[in-house]
């Protein structure tokens, strides 16, 4: 099976507002594929939903197997930690929620992996924003999963950080790793991506790799594009 | 499950907010009263109280705030995107603060022995220590629901109080309601810290398993069994009302393959 999951017609309202409408979409093996789409445009929900953190209103989610869940890693936008608990054992405690128990020699390879190897006894909440979002995408990698969740991964991040998680998400991918992220920067999604996925409004409005997208709405890059479409 | 109940426990005895709270203030409250009174029967008296006020303080409340805490903070949201369930999660936190809870226990009870001479025999001890594990359980289990019931810190601080002090006052934990009216006492059979107060006492005092001390402790355990199952069922991953479902959806439900 190529595909790892298949959304059918997502729909989600929270009170008036109609976040998710109709949305239909495929994470298919070995690709990277970029969301992206305005503040507010659906894509967090949409995670969520592909996730299983929130049941859509109407329409489904298929996996690929049966608990999805073991073969996933994640990293939210809010990077959330255990208070007081340091880098290291909140890699230990995370990775145990998969039943995947960690070295401390694994642990550390994991965090030397995402820059992070002088912040282990650093208790997590102290870290700086942009080390405590690569913890997050370091606790999310720690299971070694098949798919990987990013939602925005390079948000708040200094110059050098940026091309850490970038290359991260290249090795990642290299390796054969799927990579599903959300991103502003629509420079990062060029190099990074293998698919784009345009959301506005709680719905696909393009889709396809990028420069097959630039070449289809004749851009001269995807910030072009991006503002065109979404009409920001 | 070991590793999860391990750091759960480090992060506790590391919170130097808990171990004021739920060691030092004890321990000080049972010396300062003990010492103030001054009698021997009212010491027993006193040690059950104190026992049973840390379990129901440091359980409820300080479970209560940390629930709330690392929801607001989005932990239950990741959480939820694992494979491990609610009821483990709930049962290695409970773990962990029961474990807690009988170590400050055996610091209070050494307190007693020694400062106060409360002798305990070995039955009693057994007694004590088994009411304390399923106090402990209960009122975590009574945290973990208050937090559910509750939005924000100042909501999660006024329902754990709503629930706590009742208990307590309608409770003979230092004081005796022989003399209260008859619906204080019917109020405070219908509620665990009663249960709770009655097996400690019964443990300190009688020293030896008696039928009256049975009853309570299976008291105790019904609560427990009931507070967990509603601690399961109103456990909330995040904030919004919104998203407010049952935590325990079947993962056949939550995730159809292809």
């Amino acid at each position: 099976m190529s595909l790892f999951i298949e959304a059918n017609q997502l729909k989600k309202r929270y009170g008036q507002k109609q976040a998710v409408n109709g949305l239909s979409l495929e994470i298919r093996r070995g690709e990277v594929l970029a969301m992206i789409g305005p503040n507010g445009a659906g894509k967090s929900t949409t995670l969520d939903l592909l996730l299983g953190l929130r049941r859509p209103d109407e329409g489904s989610v298929r996996y690929w197997c049966a608990e999805p869940r073991q073969h996933i890693g994640v990293q939210l936008q809010s990077t959330p930690f255990f208070s007081g608990f340091t880098a290291r054992e909140n890699m230990a405690m995370f990775a145990a929620f998969y039943g995947v128990r960690l070295s401390r020699r694994q642990i550390n390879d994991l965090l030397t992996r995402c820059g992070l190897q002088d912040a282990g006894k650093t208790p997590a909440e102290r870290l700086s924003g942009g080390q405590q979002k690569r913890l997050a995408i370091a606790i999310a990698m720690a299971h070694e999963p098949q798919l990987l969740f990013l939602d925005e991964p390079t948000a708040a991040l200094d110059p050098r950080a940026r091309r850490e998680v970038r290359e991260l998400v290249t090795s990642l991918a290299k390796a054969g790793t799927s990579v599903v992220f959300t991103s502003h920067d629509m420079e990062e999604v060029h190099k990074l991506a293998t698919r784009v996925i345009m959301i506005c409004g709680g719905a696909i409005i393009a889709e396809g790799m990028p420069d097959r997208l630039l070449k289809q709405y004749q851009a001269g890059d995807l910030e072009e594009l991006y503002i065109r479409l979404s009409g920001e | 499950m070991f590793t999860i109940f391990k750091t759960m426990l480090l992060g506790i005895v590391r919170d130097a907010h808990t171990l004021f709270w739920t060691i030092l203030f004890p321990v000080a409250m049972l010396c300062g009263l003990g010492l103030y009174f001054d009698d021997p029967g009212y010491a027993e008296r006193l040690l059950a109280g104190v026992l049973a006020m840390n379990v129901l303080f440091g359980a409820t409340m300080v479970t209560a705030f940390n629930v709330m805490a690392q929801r607001n903070r989005g932990v239950y949201k990741l959480l939820r995107a694992t494979p491990f369930s609610t009821a483990a999660f709930i049962a290695a936190m409970t773990g962990a603060r029961t474990v807690l809870a009988l170590t400050v226990s055996v610091c209070i009870l050494v307190t007693a022995v020694l400062l106060f001479g409360v002798s305990l025999s070995l039955a009693g001890l057994a007694g004590i220590l088994l009411a304390l594990f399923l106090g402990s359980i209960c009122f975590t289990a009574i945290g973990f629901f208050a937090a559910n019931l509750s939005r924000d810190e100042s909501n999660v601080n006024m329902i754990s109080n709503l629930i706590s002090f009742p208990m307590l006052f309608a409770s003979e934990a230092f004081y005796s309601l022989h003399n209260a009216p008859v619906w204080v006492k019917t109020a405070a059979q219908a509620q665990p810290f009663h249960y709770f107060v009655k097996a400690l006492n019964l443990a300190v005092t009688d020293g030896r398993f008696s039928g009256e001390l049975w009853t309570a402790l299976a008291m105790l355990t019904g609560f427990a069994a009931l507070f967990l199952a509603a601690a399961a069922f109103t456990f909330r991953w995040d904030t919004e009302r919104a998203s407010r479902g049952r935590a325990l959806y079947r993962t056949s439900q939550r995730h159809s393959p292809m």
